[in-house]
């Protein structure tokens, strides 16, 4: 059973996706922000992270990936970043992964239909067969 | 509320939109073709950097729209919110809608922002194709002295040239690879388009990351992965596109590995009365299939070409993408199509190259006469073209599409060889030293080593 961790300041949104994910198999863990997080990611290894953006501070999530990647070195650990940040600040610019600046495999605008959401885990964990748990 | 009804209605008025409406109008004249488009005048979007030097103004970069009466085309401006795909109606922001048999979506893409600290900082400036902006930024500008570009590529370098054209003191230019327009050309036509930018007073900095965009409320430096830092009044952001597809998205469309709409070979997204092509739509390469995040004004053409004809009747098929570029720094060019050498050393082949390098008039005293190198890559067991690199005088920026006709039809070291040019000492290189038949004889004699 794939180990799925949720990192995201919004208890309600954790629970939606715990219920979907539960459902579907896989274990969920979660944070409620990115130091808790990462201690989680050290402490329960798990086998992909889905991260938000907006949480202590308007860009924490990005700095959470930097250290997933650079500080941990978990170069092969999943993560779909799922972030409201483009709706909420209106920006006209577009976030998008990128291996230097943005280190995530997927980038998801909230919402995210709960089909597609499980299709793009599945997707995500068989790209990575020795993550899976 | 108002309802109208079109046969066809195209979402975007840029290269891919426009394009694919003109095509349905030519495929269908029997049929009536609506644009929506946000934008009240349409930029050129390669035109975009020479706006800041060689142009001047973003008024004289538009797309004339004198080309939508000529070809029947009813223009509506406004934003379009949601695609009901079940009652084929497009609702427009302020509640209109627009009734269609076919649609095509055309919605672009949208300048990528790296999330490097500091991005928020005012004279961030990522380039998006907007007249109010783009003059915005060009009023700004006239204060700059220190502008740093981050991202050495197509965009990259244009910008940091036109900009110097305009008068800023100093520009820099940021790369993370080791050369700049190091993802279109193999290094001996990096490192040339790079002596190029530096004898015009333009700092390189390459093969290092940025860390940081520092100063207070505005940007003051940029500080490098190499421990340097660059004095900054403004930051430019080349770093690539991101497909506009929010609409799509809420629309339930189907998105695919890029996060771009979902497509087949015939450009047809997932409902049946839907197509889309350009910057929104995925891409596979034309060498293999895989996905390809290529973004070009030249292949949203190709691609609503496609995808307007097939409307009503599957009448043309998309190959895959081949990626042809060019671009020119002062009256040096530099162009390429397909597969590099490197390109072709990572995806696998084995393969030969053949090189030839002349002037491209005979005799080279003939006025006008410019010096054009020209590399091919070929498959080594059937001698297919893969691609062709081009540097020297403006002319590779053309000869480039003869090419890009070669590597699609699949044309062989021998077909190339025996081409049948016409040549004239005004105009073009010798008969005897043609460069690209040459570069093919090259590339013969070493698949006999």
């Amino acid at each position: 059973m794939a180990k799925i961790l949720i990192i995201d300041d919004d208890p309600d949104l954790i629970d939606t996706y715990s219920i979907i994910l539960t459902n579907n198999g896989y274990e969920v863990l979660s944070a409620l922000n990115g130091e808790e997080g990462l201690v989680k990611i050290k402490n329960d290894k798990p086998d992909l992270i889905v991260l938000d953006v907006m949480m202590n501070t308007d860009y924490e999530g990005f700095e959470v990936a930097r250290k997933i990647r650079e500080d941990m070195k978990l170069l092969r650990l999943p993560i779909i970043m799922l972030s409201g940040i483009h709706e909420v600040k209106k920006v006209r610019y577009r976030f998008a992964p990128d291996e230097t600046y943005l280190p995530v495999d997927i980038w998801l605008d909230k919402p995210v239909e709960p089909d597609v959401f499980l299709e793009i885990i599945r997707t995500a964990l068989s790209d990575m067969p020795q993550q899976t748990g | 509320m108002a309802t109208e009804k079109s046969d066809v209605v195209v979402l975007g008025g840029s290269a891919a939109g426009l394009t694919a409406a003109i095509t349905a109008h030519r495929q269908y004249p029997e049929k009536s073709v609506v644009i929506i488009r946000k934008e009240a005048k349409v930029l050129i979007p390669c035109g975009i950097p020479y706006i800041f030097g060689t142009v001047g103004t973003p008024e004289k970069n538009l797309v004339p729209d004198a080309v939508l009466d000529k070809n029947k085309i009813k223009l509506i401006v406004g934003e379009a919110e949601k695609i009901d795909t079940e009652n084929k109606t497009v609702k427009l922001a302020g509640g209109d809608e627009v009734v269609y048999e076919k649609l095509i979506v055309a919605t672009g893409s949208l300048p990528a922002m790296p999330p490097i600290p500091g991005f928020d900082k005012e004279n961030v400036w990522a380039i998006h194709k907007d007249v109010e902006l783009l003059r915005g930024i060009q009023g700004k500008l006239k204060d700059v002295k220190d502008l740093v570009i981050v991202g050495g590529g197509f965009i990259g370098i244009e910008f940091a040239d036109e900009c110097k054209k305009a008068g800023v003191e100093n520009v820099s230019i940021v790369e993370l690879l080791p050369h700049c327009l190091m993802l279109a050309f193999d290094e001996e036509f990096a490192v040339e388009a790079e002596k190029v930018l530096i004898e015009r007073g333009i700092k390189l900095v390459t093969g290092v990351k940025v860390l940081e965009f520092a100063g207070g409320k505005k940007v003051e430096s940029v500080k490098l992965g190499n421990g340097e830092e660059l004095k900054a009044d403004a930051v430019i952001m080349g770093i690539g596109a991101v497909a506009n597809v929010k609409m799509a998205k809420k629309s339930g469309l189907k998105l695919g590995p890029t996060g771009a709409i979902e497509v087949n070979r015939y450009l047809a997204a997932s409902d049946p009365d839907v197509f889309a092509c350009g910057d929104c739509a995925e891409k596979v390469s034309f060498f293999g299939g895989r996905s390809s995040p290529l973004k070009l004004a030249s292949i949203a053409a190709s691609e609503a070409r496609i995808a307007g004809a097939n409307l009503f009747g599957l009448r043309r098929e998309n190959i895959g993408t081949i990626g042809v570029w060019g671009t020119a720094i002062g009256d040096f060019a530099l162009s390429c199509a397909g597969l590099t050498e490197s390109m072709a050393k990572e995806a696998g082949y084995d393969f030969v190259i053949g090189e030839a390098e002349g002037p491209n008039r005979h005799p080279g005293t003939m006025p006008g006469a410019e010096n054009v190198k020209v590399k091919l890559t070929f498959e080594r067991r059937t001698g297919v073209l893969l691609g062709a690199q081009m540097m020297g005088g403006s002319v590779v920026g053309e000869l480039i599409n003869v090419m890009s006709a070669c590597i699609q039809k699949k044309m062989t070291i021998d077909d190339i060889a025996v081409f049948q040019i016409g040549t004239h000492p005004a105009l073009t290189a010798s008969p005897i030293a043609y460069q690209v038949v040459n570069a093919a004889e090259m590339a013969f004699m070493k698949t006999k080593k």
